[in-house]
């Protein structure tokens, strides 16, 4: 072996390893204006929309799969796959009726065994989808079009809750891959929706691929948000994950992406100052800022120390240090919902108006029996809205004359720890950090984070029987007025046992290049109605 | 040379299953839950608990490691918690343009930090020579990604010569392929060429005292002769040392580069398999990680007889 040899070998191993099974197909000049480079929110690290819930599936899944009904811009649910649908007087059976044409992405028709079978995984997984088989009787398919829900008692938000975007949505699929364990991740991504999910030019964390289906039949309705007429007008859509914000930003000035989800609130400024780009809010239903206190453990297990805490919050702190100075990104919310949607309510949400009166809240938080014992703070670093809630907090606390153990870590670590039901001191904690997508917030169905039946309910286990009856009182109301009643003294009571503490409201942007129109606001990103041009 | 090249292979499976014990122990201790993050924000304990089950993970510390390493014998890195994807197709996917980046920043580094550190070893003293190392100092001193910034603002944003980001396959040619590394291979190489530089005109400046160098001269031999013939290849040793450790420090930049320049290769998607707590991904790209540094010191060594032919096993 000489030299030569070697470095003969060694250059020809480069070679190999640079151009071999690393090809993605070009595009070509022409197909470019026919092609919309999309910037999402987080990396699409799995495809299964019932298995996993994160919202970035969510918004991928509503371009490969469709739904039976789709809320619209004004939260009511539409038909969409469905024809149309009868209910018994009694309101216990349910017989719906597929539209016909509905084909699959390899051109099989969608029959109503796939929707039952999409359905039975769906509910397995959803919290209304679990209300829904705790009363169900039967979910049949009655012919290849039509089938049958029946239950033991009435359900009247059953169209919301196959119509909702609220993760796990009820999408239709195959009742091959539908027939997957919930609790197992599909393998197969044969879709029923506009868009076809190029499942060979997927890696995931980097880039995902989406191209339009030729025999998908919109409906004639005009689109809004899930409802209506889907029409896709480009070839393909690239989901081109950037985990650096400011490259993003580079990107989408340099006209290498299209369109970009969520920019960050500091490089806005950027972005506004380019006569190429638009900027707007994308989510009219924003998020609801949160942190949430352990009612198992002192001193958030007694009412006045939960109390105390609200009565000193000031919101207006979290905000701006979360979105800085742009007052159109935020506002105070003295409620538990997304403020501008039809049951919206601040009964009882006094405690978070006016001055802020820390004298008054430390007192109350003597009269709970709080010494001095340390408050385990959990706050993630990784993630830029509960840094600034984290920090907020803990100058709050202080103020408030308590012991804050901060423990600042990754989202990942808070995850597993906020499960933890052991003491503080062993491995649990007393508060986190959080926020709430506004879309969740809009009433009591997928809201898990108002729920507070203790042991089932969501991280800090809060009870508040009070509460929990109004639940129930919203999802047996008859019409939109009985809805409101519910809702205003549950946000009441919500507040008078502090089920968590909202720490306002935020909206985030969303940029897109002047060449690209269409794009509406919504709780997701629409890509039917986008076009672009060269 | 052939017996020595087998009997370090083989001394690699010892190193190997240590990095493999080492690794799944730490990843079984860590903090952090995968199905935590698969179930979402919105699941109950209940869901989390019934993914947990699904993907095997309440099992034991020792059944969950026995059956990893039965896999890895039998060839197979195992399956994604996240993506269901093999491992060694997510590793393959990415392998390439991170492949593509370290080549490119290794070609460039040696196309300009040796001739830096001869003509500085050549020049010791001088302006030029101060320069050349004040340049190194600077290089070492910056952090990649404000390089990185610096280079798109000006190359991409400003003057519009390159992109600012992605990755085009070699297969889709040359020009597309070279231009989306130009500007990372510059970021991730300032460190390196740094230090190299550096190396290169600490060894030379060596070598310069030699007798023989005195001796060529002497002969009436020119400069270039001299320096790049007679002197370099003297000096050659400490630099292949140099270059083939800095291997580790191009897989630790790579991950910060691929970040800010968006290159889907392996450096991000440790980063995401870490942030995720997806280990048979962290275990497979540690492995990958581990076993490329052992190769590389193995090549270091083969150069080694090539560059000096006194070195012999």
């Amino acid at each position: 072996m000489d030299r030569r040899t070697v470095l003969k070998g060694l250059a020809g191993a480069s070679g190999l390893a640079l151009t071999g099974g690393l090809s993605a197909p070009a595009i070509a000049q022409g197909a470019a204006a026919r092609t919309l480079r999309f910037v999402p929110q987080a990396n699409l690290a799995n495809f299964d929309p019932i298995w996993g819930t994160q919202y970035v599936v969510r918004n991928a899944a509503a371009l490969v799969w469709d739904t039976l009904y789709g809320v619209d811009s004004s939260l009511v649910p539409q038909r969409q796959m469905v024809e149309s649908e009868e209910v018994t007087d009694d309101g216990m059976t349910w017989t719906f009726k597929l539209r016909s044409g509905l084909k699959f992405h390899d051109g099989t028709p969608v029959l109503s065994k796939d929707v039952v079978a999409s359905l039975n995984r769906w509910a397995a997984r959803d919290p209304m989808g679990l209300m829904l088989k705790a009363i169900q009787q039967e979910l049949t398919a009655v012919d290849d079009r039509t089938f049958k829900w029946v239950l033991k008692q009435p359900f009247p938000k059953m169209l919301y809750a196959l119509g909702k975007n609220n993760s796990p949505v009820a999408f239709i699929m195959p009742e091959r891959i539908a027939q997957t364990d919930p609790f197992k991740q599909i393998t197969d991504y044969v879709g029923s929706g506009p868009m076809k999910f190029a499942t060979g030019e997927w890696v995931p964390g980097a880039k995902a691929v989406f191209e339009k289906f030729a025999d998908y039949v919109p409906r004639q309705e005009k689109v809004s948000w899930l409802a209506g007429g889907k029409q896709i007008l480009v070839d393909r859509i690239e989901w081109i994950v950037m985990p650096d914000p400011a490259t993003a930003a580079a990107a989408l000035q340099n006209g290498e992406i299209d369109w970009w989800e969520n920019p960050i609130a500091d490089l806005v400024p950027v972005l506004k100052k380019n006569k190429n780009i638009s900027v707007d809010i994308g989510d009219p239903l924003g998020n609801i800022g949160s942190f949430r206190m352990n009612f198992l453990y002192p001193p958030f297990n007694d009412v006045r120390a939960r109390r105390a805490v609200l009565m000193a919050l000031s919101q207006e702190d979290y905000m701006r240090a979360l979105v800085g100075d742009d007052e159109t990104l935020w506002k105070p919310l003295p409620s538990y919902f997304t403020p501008g949607t039809p049951l919206y309510t601040e009964t009882g949400g006094e405690i978070l108006k006016g001055k802020r009166d820390i004298d008054a809240a430390k007192k109350l938080l003597a009269e709970s029996g709080y010494s001095g014992q340390p408050v385990t703070c959990l706050v993630a670093q990784d993630q830029p809205i509960t840094k600034a809630f984290g920090d907020v907090t803990a100058d709050l606390l202080k103020k408030l004359g308590m012991n804050v153990d901060f423990v600042a870590t990754d989202w990942g670590t808070v995850g597993s720890r906020r499960a933890q039901k052991t003491p503080p001191g062993q491995g649990g904690w007393n508060m986190f950090h959080t926020w709430h997508a506004g879309a969740d917030c809009i009433n009591p169905a997928p809201y898990t984070a108002i729920r507070a039946n203790g042991d089932k309910a969501w991280f800090g286990w809060p009870t508040s029987a009070n509460t929990e009856k109004e639940v129930t009182a919203w999802f047996d109301a008859k019409n939109l007025d009985e809805e409101k009643a519910a809702v205003s003294r549950l946000n009441k009571a919500a507040f008078e046992d502090v089920v968590y503490a909202p720490t306002g409201f935020f909206l985030s942007y969303t940029a897109w290049r002047k060449n690209v129109s269409g794009i509406t606001k919504g709780p997701l990103p629409f890509f039917w109605g986008v076009s672009k041009t060269a | 040379m052939l017996s020595y090249i087998l009997r370090r292979v083989v001394a690699t499976l010892p190193v190997m299953a240590i990095v493999a014990l080492f690794v799944f122990s730490l990843l079984y201790i860590a903090p952090g839950d995968p199905a935590v993050v698969i179930a979402g924000d919105q699941a109950s304990p209940e869901d989390v608990e019934r993914i947990r089950q699904s993907l095997g993970l309440d099992r034991p510390f020792l059944i969950q490691f026995g059956s990893w390493v039965w896999r890895i014998l039998h060839g197979d890195l195992g399956t994604s918690i996240f993506t269901n994807l093999p491992v060694s197709t997510m590793i393959g996917q990415r392998l390439g343009p991170t492949l593509s980046l370290m080549v490119i920043t290794l070609l460039l580094t040696i196309v300009v930090a040796v001739p830096l550190g001869v003509v500085a070893a050549w020049k010791a003293g001088s302006l030029i020579d101060r320069a050349i190392m004040g340049f190194a100092v600077f290089g070492f001193s910056l952090p990649v990604f404000v390089v990185g910034y610096v280079l798109a603002y000006v190359f991409a944003l400003e003057l519009e010569w390159l992109p600012v980001q992605g990755y085009t396959p070699l297969t889709d040619g040359f020009w597309p392929w070279l231009q989306n590394l130009i500007l990372p291979a510059i970021a991730l190489g300032c460190v390196y060429i740094a230090l190299v530089a550096r190396i290169t005109r600490a060894a030379m400046l060596e070598v310069l005292q030699q007798d023989y160098i005195r001796t060529a001269k002497a002969k009436g031999m020119g400069q270039s002769g001299i320096l790049f013939i007679h002197a370099l290849k003297n000096a050659a040793v400490p630099i292949v040392t140099v270059i083939g450790l800095g291997i580790a420090l191009l897989i630790g930049g790579a991950v910060v580069t691929e970040s800010v320049f968006a290159i889907p290769g392996l450096g991000r998607l440790t980063i995401d398999a870490i942030l995720r707590r997806d280990y048979p991904v962290i275990q497979g790209i540690v492995l990958l990680f581990s076993f490329v540094y052992v190769l590389v010191n193995l090549m270091i060594d083969v150069i080694y007889t090539l560059v000096d032919p006194r070195i012999r096993y």
